[in-house]
């Protein structure tokens, strides 16, 4: 009985430390809890900056972060396409313990359909792989919501340069201020004074 | 009537003077004796992060105690290299239970999703593609009636103190069964789950590498409600 227990602690010990594991290392990673929401309705053909998205790396390995548009968690309205969503800057690899803000953008094709939108913006870590074939991976999803109205976004018909306003600004102001002057019955003569006409009028007082 | 308008008038002037007197009793009260200095009192509050998350340990880990194929066409599993057809090996055990990846839950509570991809070999060419049981949550697994992989198809199981998890785990994430102790996968911050993973092979494989690499992720999800 005892030489069957000790057996069975020996096989157990020596199946634990033969067991194929390379590194007790960990991958993590994190996002933020609260959803990604554009603030008003988005149009179709419009261009918008959604919140920047919060990552950290919760992990004791070195991790570059990657960000994907899917739908994994239960909401209601049509599904995000990946396409419409741009990441502009993905951080260095981030170490442990440290957080970057990923900026995203909605680009609305002009042939979007009105309504609500949902998915889920899934941050991915990529650990370091250090031996054998299976790679463990992680990661963290928080929710994209937003909403498209109807109609094209309003496009500016009318645009000219910040100094050409300023132009613009300065003449009115100077033409308004040559009416006030006109009405108020205020003059500006000019005159010139030459030299010959001071003599000739001193001459005109002599005796 | 007529009489009790005026004292209601008059009560309302007396109540509303009593008032202007208590609020000014309460301002004087407030107002420090060097009017004019303005004063500040500095505050800090703490909120519980509210980051989703999980963690993974090991990093990284590899299969063995490989066992299955057939021994007749030299194509049997060694403990550390997967045989043909269907050979299976492990990350862990099932008996005695030994389960070396720990999945930690480390920011609020979240349903915690798995995913696996395709197995990719180091020529880059024919992947194993993930199938499931009888095709309960993704590809059916195309021998023996949907029980086990076929052509250039593989299966993964997950297992833990729980049970094993037999349909297989799916190429899109969905919720980890070996979390469903706490019900529907939930887990709060902190909770984790010591884990082994099986993986069973083709029934015959199209590429001739001998090494190939594929990615199991776990993902927290926010949840409804």
């Amino acid at each position: 009985m005892h030489l069957r227990l000790g057996l069975s602690a020996v096989l157990g010990a020596l199946l634990v430390v033969a067991a194929p594991v390379a590194a007790y290392a960990s991958v993590g990673v994190g996002v933020q809890a609260a959803p990604v929401q554009l603030a008003g309705a988005a149009h179709p053909g419009g261009t918008y900056a959604l919140p920047p998205v919060y990552v950290v790396n919760t992990g004791t390995q070195p991790e570059s972060v990657a960000i994907r548009i899917e739908r994994i968690s239960p909401g209601t309205g049509r599904t995000v396409p990946q396409a419409w969503i741009r990441v502009s800057g993905l951080p260095p690899p981030l170490g442990r313990g440290q957080s970057a803000r990923i900026p995203l953008s909605l680009v609305v094709p002009s042939g979007a359909r009105p309504g609500q939108y949902f998915s889920d913006v899934v941050v991915t870590g990529s650990a370091v792989l250090t031996a054998g074939g299976a790679h463990l991976g992680v990661a963290a999803a928080t929710d994209l919501e937003f909403r498209i109205a109807s109609g094209a976004v309003s496009a500016a018909w009318f645009t000219v340069p910040g100094w050409v306003l300023l132009a613009i600004v300065v003449v009115v102001v100077l033409a308004v201020a040559v009416v006030l002057m006109i009405r108020s019955g205020i003059s500006i003569r000019v005159e010139r004074a030459t030299a010959g006409g001071a003599a000739r009028n001193g001459g005109g007082r002599g005796p | 009537m007529g009489r009790k308008a005026p004292s209601q008038a008059l009560s309302a002037a007396i109540i509303a003077l009593a008032a202007v007197g208590a609020a000014g009793c309460g301002i004087k009260g407030a107002v420090p004796q060097n009017s004019g200095q303005a004063a500040s009192v500095n505050l800090s509050l703490r909120t519980v992060p509210t980051i989703r998350s999980v963690t993974v340990s090991p990093a990284s880990a590899s299969f063995g105690n490989c066992e299955g194929g057939l021994a007749s066409r030299n194509t049997q599993s060694t403990p550390g290299k997967l045989g043909f057809p269907n050979g299976h090996c492990f990350v862990g055990l099932l008996t005695p239970g030994f389960y070396p990846v720990t999945i930690t839950n480390t920011g609020i509570a979240s349903a915690i999703d798995v995913n696996g991809t395709s197995a990719y070999p180091s020529d880059g060419g024919v992947q194993w593609i993930l199938c499931n049981r009888y095709g309960r949550g993704g590809p059916s697994c195309t021998h023996d009636g949907g029980r086990l992989p076929g052509k250039d198809q593989y299966l993964i199981e997950n297992f833990s103190a729980a049970g094993e998890q037999s349909v297989g785990i799916s190429g899109t994430p969905t919720c980890d069964p070996e979390f469903y102790a706490s019900g529907h996968c939930w887990a709060v911050q902190g909770a984790s789950q010591s884990e082994g993973i099986e993986l069973i092979g083709p029934l015959v494989s199209t590429d001739t590498s001998t090494k190939w690499t594929m990615t199991i992720t776990w993902t927290p999800v926010p949840t409804r409600g």
